[in-house]
């Protein structure tokens, strides 16, 4: 039977709080890639200036360490975890919400959490000097020795602009893509665009939601995927970008940066598709320990 | 894409030389107001309770700032999502605001509101937050320190970028 490893709590807090420290003034590599792609095939003069904007506050935010976005979001991690692996003074929770707290001391971070999501309930009363971050965890196992990270800090604007639908079963694909194309267009401005869309379909309700999230966070390589899905994602971005909303709703080629799909077995009377949205502020990494 | 410089507070004559698109770069004093905030102004305008500053001399900026680090003047600051705000803009609008910064499109009773009152809608860019704080010259908890992020603020920006969207 192979040994146990042990990771220390000291090494996944302080790669916790490394990873924010990087992700909090920086968009990923690959996103500042699309913003300049889209800058390039860009004609709109006012979609060119807010691009440009888009692109000069990556730089100033990375050299000043200001947040990238005031909203520097709720955090959320993936953390795959080696069957191998035993993290010490567990549980991962712990360790994680302790790092997710003093990060946001440590680098002046906005307190956007309501411990009482009905706010009628807590009579309002917040204190900003004892705040107090929540995280949103999902543990799964993967074999091997190692523990996989993926962090995000993740905007209320663009999360509040994702859906989930059942569908039924026989629904054709026009009908799904069409589904996808319309939450992101009749979203406009509200998530800030140009957007990143993830995209879960299959598994069951709460399944096909946590899909959608991964396929904003966690890279895949391309030969895990089905030709038949990397089409399909080429098709939902060309039909997006055709439909004009543009930079901030404003209009411009384009709306979205890039789409993401995550598919699973599920039940033979289901469909369900959930759809996540991110904004061009993309806060994310990953981190193997 | 015209730029025009204004400084605010703004009159409805002024407004109305402004088209959709244009580019302004404000200056002068907004305050910030988001969910909660606009819920006690209206709290406050329903029971015929004097407000904490006055709506027509000044702009306000759906925004929640982030804590201002140490030896800066502000930290990050943008729009936060306008549409949030639509239940509670008309009443502000009978109540003399005249103009409004956030991101998003309004819905078509706020806009139908704006014209009525010769206000404007401005968006500015989301996630272009640390760039934006460039513009802040001063910035202050003004009112309901108890709501963190969501307190009304008072701020001094010049040249601060945005689009018309409505008017």
């Amino acid at each position: 039977m192979p040994s146990l490893r042990i990771i220390p709590e000291k090494q996944v807090y302080e790669t916790i709080i490394d990873a924010i420290g990087k992700i909090y003034c920086q968009s990923t590599p690959e996103t500042i890639t699309l913003i300049n792609n889209a800058l390039a095939i860009e004609e709109d003069d006012v979609a060119k200036d807010m691009l440009n904007a888009m692109l000069k506050n990556e730089e100033l935010a990375a050299k000043e360490k200001l947040p990238i976005c005031q909203d520097t979001g709720i955090v959320v991690v993936f953390a795959d975890i080696g069957t191998q692996v035993k993290i010490e003074n567990g549980p991962l929770y712990t360790i994680v919400s302790k790092a997710v707290n003093d990060a946001w001391r440590k680098y002046y971070l906005r307190d956007s959490i309501t411990f009482e999501p009905i706010r009628c309930f807590s009579n309002h009363i917040q204190n900003p000097e004892n705040s107090q971050q929540s995280v949103i965890l999902h543990l799964s196992e993967l074999p091997g020795n190692k523990l996989e990270l993926h962090i995000s800090l993740k905007g209320g604007g663009a999360e509040n602009c994702s859906l989930l639908k059942m569908f039924n079963p026989t629904t054709s694909l026009r009908e799904i893509e069409d589904f996808i194309v319309d939450t992101i267009v009749s979203s406009g401005g509200k998530p800030c665009p140009p957007v990143l869309v993830g995209v879960g379909i299959g598994g069951n309700f709460e399944r096909c939601a946590i899909l959608a999230k991964r396929a904003l966070m966690v890279p895949i390589s391309p030969s895990e995927k089905k030709p038949e899905y990397k089409k399909m994602e080429e098709r939902l971005l060309n039909q997006i970008n055709q439909k004009g909303k543009g930079i901030q709703g404003f209009g411009g080629k384009t709306t979205a940066l890039k789409v993401n799909i995550l598919s699973e077995p599920c039940h033979i009377a289901s469909l369900p598709v959930a759809i996540n949205i991110d904004c061009h502020a993309h806060r994310c990494i990953s981190i193997t320990i | 894409m015209r730029i025009i410089k204004i400084e605010l507070p703004l009159k409805s004559e002024e407004i109305k030389m402004f088209t959709i698109r244009d580019k302004l770069l404000i200056s002068g004093v907004l305050y910030t107001a988001r969910d909660q905030a606009h819920l006690r102004l209206t709290q406050l305008i329903k029971e015929g309770k004097p407000l904490p500053f006055n709506l027509a001399d000044s702009a306000l900026f759906y925004c929640g700032p982030a804590p201002t680090p140490p030896g800066k003047v502000c930290s990050a600051i943008g729009p936060t999502t306008s549409a949030r705000m639509d239940k509670y803009t008309p009443l502000l609008l009978e109540n003399g605001l005249k103009v409004m910064i956030g991101k998003g499109e309004r819905s078509k009773e706020v806009t139908n509101a704006i014209r009525k009152h010769r206000a404007i809608y401005l968006i500015c860019v989301g996630g272009i937050s640390a760039l934006l704080s460039q513009t802040v010259v001063s910035c202050e908890t003004f009112c309901w320190k108890e709501l963190g992020a969501e307190a009304i603020y008072r701020m001094e920006v010049k040249d601060f970028p945005c689009y018309v969207a409505i008017i």
